[in-house]
């Protein structure tokens, strides 16, 4: 869509009159073959051969989004061929039918899985060059939907494992990859449709797998945080396992800051496990059975003392002072007249955190209003 | 009458060269912005075709902001818009290519801008109901919307869909005696449902926060007329701190947690920040220091990042960023259009 990250050339020359012709000649060959394409797919030309034009062009150009609707159509067109042809098995090649019908499938649905294959082969050069272009994943998606439509269960099931094998690759090169996470959710969704298995305890340990590999991963941290609640669901948990996971959620998270305090993609994960406690927060999930006033406290009690601890070589960051503020005033809303927490402290915290983070001055202003300090 | 939405050409000081007090350089970038039609003989021209009408969107809405409406001809617009329009009220990139939620988006926006509504009538009888049916026409069960008829979802999409509505007079809740023609509370719910823990929104329920869903979600509920109702200063606060923490020491704004900064997202998180009111939450002097060093001083347009090659989606998007920061001499910008805002108040008949 827009340049990303590609440097200007300082004082660049004006170009050659041979790089110039050579562009002229590019521009003139992706042109042809764009015409090209256009004008089959008007005279409603579904071949093979428009089917192979259409992936010439889309390798040069993976962002135009027509011609990958183009490609839809001829595929559509040849499924949908496939299905009215009702071949029946006396017809066709006695290895195929045979081999058909060891897999299950008609003729016609052995055909559309293998036209479903060839194109989800054609699209992995194509993802790993330009893992960030939406039309690339929207069209997988498409292929593997197709199929849920036209193909048994058990052949569909085949392709989506396969399809986490390759997203787990896509993480594994980029972790970031905001395509690839939801696509592996989406994946994750039709693998247990389709097989009527819940993946939650895999997945989970899947982040654990991925958090341990780079710890500023927030993309893992927070599909962690989604699969939490349901992950107790499952595995009915009652009030004591479910205190034991957020105690060894916090224990994790912990050890995390110990090693990269600097770290906002930690602070966010520590967030998510307090706004649990937080009965402000919408969007706080549900991981105790039950949450108490009492139960507030000694979370906050806890976790304010370690975070206190984690001052200690670290003055200068600022997230743990905001942490310290943060979870203080709500200590002060469930118990105002506690000795833990003294606004002479609160005060210090606010104006180092004025002093270190001069960018967001602003904020912290509005704080020292709301907390009048 | 068309645009290249891609880079600029090469050239220019380097970040390090930049004298300490930086200007805009208004009449370079107005230059850029009108000659990205005559480079018809770069590859790159060719290769970005398919999002040629967003391109139109982004050079026209900057030149707005720079104060030159004009400098691109009204005729040539409205004839390329036209152009993409099709039987079914929805607009593709360029002549030929599929309508879609985007840029059906884009073409409601320039329509806005040159005043072509009454164009569109006399060459399409009923054009902006027939648009309005197309948009109507994509939303889903689950209240979210379609980018077109091969159903891929997102965010994006549900906010095109509601900013194209608005400019056609056609959401429900600016025309309460009609039958509503899309199911504002069903899309409402699904923005809801996209909303993290940290306030801030994913491009679908169950994904992880990310700025540019921050600003269509924010966005589609102040079209609503939900924003306030929903978020509550408390919303607004923990929203604001994520947004906040989006700045980096260069002063520019990152998208996600532990990313790089980008000169677009001066617009995603900043505009974010200002409809729920938390602008001054950062640094808008760096910022605007920020969006100054990735300018290209000599050829105009502007960069994701000081040093790299421009284009025209982040010259619109740091110019708008630019204005929202007040820079001297812009016009104003409206924080949920990104468009002039005088141009929308006058449109939408607010004061």
């Amino acid at each position: 869509m827009a340049s990303h990250g590609v440097p200007r050339v300082s004082g660049a020359p004006d170009k050659s009159h041979q790089a110039r012709e050579k562009e002229r000649k590019q521009i003139e060959q992706y042109k042809d073959l764009e015409r090209n394409v256009v004008e089959k797919i008007k005279a409603k030309d579904f071949s093979n051969t428009t089917l192979q034009l259409t992936g010439a062009l889309l390798k040069q150009n993976p962002e135009y989004y027509t011609i990958w609707n183009y490609r839809r159509m001829i595929l559509d067109d040849v499924f949908q061929k496939e299905l009215d042809a009702n071949k029946d098995a006396a017809q066709a090649e006695e290895g195929d039918a045979a081999a058909a019908e060891k897999a299950g499938l008609t003729l016609a649905q052995q055909e559309i899985v293998l036209l479903i294959k060839e194109d989800l082969q054609f699209l992995l050069p194509l993802l790993k060059q330009f893992p960030k272009c939406y039309w690339i994943w929207n069209h997988r998606l498409w292929l593997l939907t197709t199929a849920t439509k036209h193909v048994p269960s058990h052949i569909t099931l085949e392709l989506w494992k396969g399809e986490l094998g390759l997203v787990s690759k896509m993480l594994s090169l980029d972790s970031r990859n905001f395509h690839g996470w939801n696509y592996r959710r989406t994946t994750i969704q039709y693998l247990e449709d389709l097989s009527g298995k819940s993946m939650v305890e895999p997945e989970f340990e899947y982040t654990t797998k991925m958090i341990q590999s780079n710890l500023s991963n927030f993309s893992a941290w927070h599909n962690r945080g989604q699969l939490i609640p349901r992950l107790l669901t499952e595995r009915q948990a009652g009030a004591d396992e479910r205190k034991k996971l957020l105690d060894d959620e916090f224990e994790l998270i912990t050890r995390a800051l110990y090693t990269d305090p600097y770290d906002q993609s930690l602070w966010f994960y520590h967030q998510y496990l307090m706004s649990a406690l937080d009965s402000h927060n919408p969007r706080g999930p549900s991981i105790l059975a039950s949450v108490s006033n009492g139960d507030r406290l000694e979370y906050l009690d806890r976790e304010i003392d370690s975070i206190r601890d984690m001052l200690d070589g670290a003055e200068d960051c600022k997230y743990i002072y905001q942490a310290l503020l943060d979870y203080s005033t709500r200590y002060l809303e469930v118990d105002a007249g506690n000795k833990k927490i003294t606004t002479t402290e609160m005060k210090d915290w606010l104006d180092e955190l004025r002093k270190i983070d001069p960018l967001r001055e602003g904020r912290w202003n509005d704080l020292a209003g709301k907390l009048k300090l | 009458m068309s645009l290249a939405a891609g880079p600029g050409r090469g050239g220019g000081a380097s970040a390090a060269q930049l004298p300490d007090e930086l200007q805009l350089v208004v009449d370079k970038h107005v230059a850029y912005i009108q000659s990205l039609d005559t480079r018809r003989d770069e590859l790159e021209y060719h290769l970005t075709e398919h999002l040629r009408i967003s391109g139109i969107y982004w050079g026209l809405t900057a030149l707005h902001l720079l104060g030159q409406p004009e400098a691109l001809p009204r005729e040539g617009l409205l004839d390329f818009v036209f152009s993409c329009l099709h039987e079914n009220g929805g607009f593709g990139a360029a002549p030929g290519h599929d309508p879609h939620m985007l840029y059906t988006c884009s073409s409601v926006q320039i329509l806005a801008m040159t005043d072509g509504f009454s164009d569109l009538e006399k060459r399409l009888p009923n054009g902006k109901m027939k648009i309005a049916k197309y948009i109507a026409s994509l939303q889903q069960p689950n209240g979210t919307f379609a980018g077109d008829v091969w159903g891929e979802t997102d965010s994006r999409f549900l906010f095109c869909g509601f900013l194209a509505l608005s400019l056609l007079g056609m959401l429900p809740n600016q025309r309460p005696n009609e039958p509503p023609i899309i199911d504002l509370t069903a899309a409402t719910d699904h923005i809801k449902a996209c909303q993290n823990f940290d306030g801030a929104f994913g491009v679908a329920p169950g994904a992880e926060s990310h700025s540019g869903q921050v600003y269509t979600c924010i966005g589609a509920l102040t079209l609503a007329g939900e924003l306030d109702s929903y978020l509550g200063e408390e919303g607004k606060d923990r929203l604001g701190a994520w947004l906040s923490e989006r700045q980096l020491p260069s002063g520019g704004l990152n998208g996600r947690p532990e990313k790089l900064v980008d000169v677009c997202y001066s617009w995603w998180v900043m505009t974010s920040m200002a409809m729920i009111d938390r602008v001054h939450w950062i640094d808008q002097k760096k910022l605007t220091s920020f969006i100054l060093q990735c300018q290209d001083p000599d050829h105009g347009g502007l960069a994701d990042r000081p040093g790299d090659m421009v284009d025209v989606f982040h010259t619109c998007f740091g110019i708008a960023g630019l204005s929202l920061l007040r820079y001297p001499g812009l016009v104003e910008v409206d924080p949920a259009y990104c468009m002039p805002k005088p141009l929308v108040d006058n449109f939408l008949g607010r004061k």
